[in-house]
């Protein structure tokens, strides 16, 4: 469909021809689309669907590092911690506010989450089981994403490529504390050293799968790049990942859980076995490890601040009365 | 289930000579409140000496876009009213003039509607026409005091664990497969 013509996309769209083709000449000179600018329904509604799926990844993201604040082994480690987990919960407002300057309401969006009925990054849904987890999630997961963000920071919507900039400035503090974690630990003692190669071994393809389908199976792939929403594909940033991550951490000692990892001297890449896409769907469908224990979690944390909000309404009222 | 509090956007000043810049909006039921949202979100980091919060129903927008079609230049002067039937009001003129820049504030002007205001802007600010134009009135605005700024954003300063300058990775990365290296020459010569 997207390697077709404007004017057939406008009909398939129900798009006047005329404004589509203009508002594609923005985006091919390299032009923001701000929220007055008029754009194709489908262009605001993908955009919706990814922010807010991204917003809600950041606000479940905090969960499975969260439980680790008070078993953190130093102070340093446990203000990082904190710091991080803190981002997070930053990342996911910009995020929101990024998605209502489309016409969602951050109500709306904060209900699709409780209510189950909104995705969010397959990759939270597993458990962190030792403190080395958090070493591998920043490095690994914060890496990842960092490869996904900085390509979203040049997209074409404005809102959303500067919430992106600032978020990118962020998540590296949050690589790079992780990396400087696995790399000590990977010369440490030996139970460190045990501890850091099972976290690597356990968040190893799960972070993969965090690039999402091979691009023939990703159907939303076409428009995002047609208009400049995505100017990469999925496995053209899974293959940087894989060639970032491979050297570094076979120079850690760490050994990679895949038999058919190797260097392809033809095309420079390092190459890995299949994916087991099964297990991706399985998650992102709700049945991953800990997809029920990070809803739970989520609802009982909205549903302990419900007198947080009463009070913050309360008080408004009265002194609206009182100037009033 | 919850009522949605209002929406306040957020702009935040970086340094005495920095232009004040919008960054985004919170939630809050009153400005009080958006005020202390709004530096947690968005002050995690110290480069802050002043933050805004307006409600954002106050602020009126219009784009290049909008601008360009005649339909809304005829909406800001039919929706002006004659200067004599309104009491000029102080706005608050904020411009995006590079397609990667945020709003920035760009002056002031006295109308007595948005809709004058941008139009008095386009005057007399002539010799910057931005992507985007903001303006909303002076009065709709709360600031920090200035005295506030040290303990609301001072302690930002010293946590110098969030700049990813702390982990020199890279160089521990080199050093890494230095020693490698050298393992490799040393067995070799065995």
């Amino acid at each position: 469909m997207y390697g077709a013509d404007v004017e057939q996309i406008a009909i398939q769209l129900n798009e006047d021809p005329q404004k589509l083709a203009d508002f594609e000449a923005r985006i091919a000179r390299g032009e923001k689309i701000e929220p007055g600018d008029w754009m194709p329904a489908e262009y605001r509604r993908q955009l919706i669907r990814m922010i807010s799926q991204h917003a809600h990844s950041e606000v479940v993201g905090m969960l499975p590092e969260g439980a680790w604040i008070t078993k953190a082994p130093s102070l340093r480690r446990k203000l990082i911690l904190l710091a991080k987990v803190q981002d997070e919960a930053g990342h996911g407002q910009y995020l929101y506010h990024a998605a209502e300057t489309l016409g969602a309401t951050r109500e709306e969006m904060l209900d699709a989450l409780l209510d189950g009925k909104a995705k969010y990054s397959s990759i939270f849904n597993y458990h962190t089981t030792s403190w080395a987890d958090n070493g591998a999630i920043g490095w690994l997961v914060d890496g990842a994403a960092i490869l996904n963000q900085t390509m979203l920071a040049r997209c074409s919507y404005g809102p959303y490529s500067r919430a992106m900039v600032r978020i990118c400035m962020e998540e590296n503090f949050h690589r790079k504390q992780g990396q400087e974690m696995i790399i000590l630990y990977s010369q440490g003692t030996p139970t460190q050293r045990a501890m850091v190669q099972d976290a690597i071994t356990r968040w190893w393809w799960p972070t993969l799968m965090m690039f999402g389908p091979h691009d023939a199976d990703s159907p939303n792939s076409g428009v995002l790049i047609r208009w400049g929403i995505k100017t990469r594909t999925n496995d053209e940033l899974r293959q940087d990942f894989i060639n970032q991550l491979v050297p570094d951490l076979q120079a850690c000692g760490i050994v990679l859980p895949d038999p058919d990892l190797h260097y392809d001297a033809a095309s420079k890449n390092w190459r890995t076995g299949p994916i087991n896409w099964d297990e991706f769907w399985a998650v992102l469908k709700g049945n991953g490890p800990a997809n029920a224990e990070r809803m739970a979690a989520r609802r009982q944390a909205h549903q302990d601040g419900q007198w947080v909000r009463e009070a913050a309404a309360a008080y408004a009222a009265k002194s609206e009365l009182q100037v009033n | 289930m919850d009522t949605q509090w209002p929406r306040y956007m957020v702009f935040q000043q970086e340094g005495p000579d920095q232009p004040v810049v919008h960054n985004g909006t919170v939630h809050a039921p009153d400005a009080e409140l958006a005020m202390l949202n709004a530096r947690d979100v968005f002050v995690r980091r110290p480069e802050a000496v002043q933050l805004w919060v307006v409600l954002a129903d106050v602020i009126f927008t219009q784009t290049q876009e909008e601008l360009s079609t005649t339909a809304s230049i005829n909406r800001l002067i039919d929706a002006d009213p004659p200067p004599a039937a309104g009491r000029l009001i102080d706005f608050y003129v904020f411009g995006k003039f590079t397609q990667q820049a945020q709003c920035r504030h760009v002056g002031e002007v006295q109308a007595t509607s948005p809709q004058a205001a941008v139009q008095a802007a386009i005057t007399t600010l002539a010799d910057k026409q931005p992507l985007w134009w903001w303006v909303f009135p002076v009065s709709a605005v709360l600031k920090n005091e200035s005295t506030e700024a040290e303990p609301m954003f001072s302690a930002a300063r010293y946590k110098t664990f969030k700049d990813q300058a702390e982990y020199p990775v890279v160089t521990m990365m080199r050093a890494l497969r230095n020693q490698k290296a050298n393992q490799k020459d040393t067995e070799n010569t065995k």
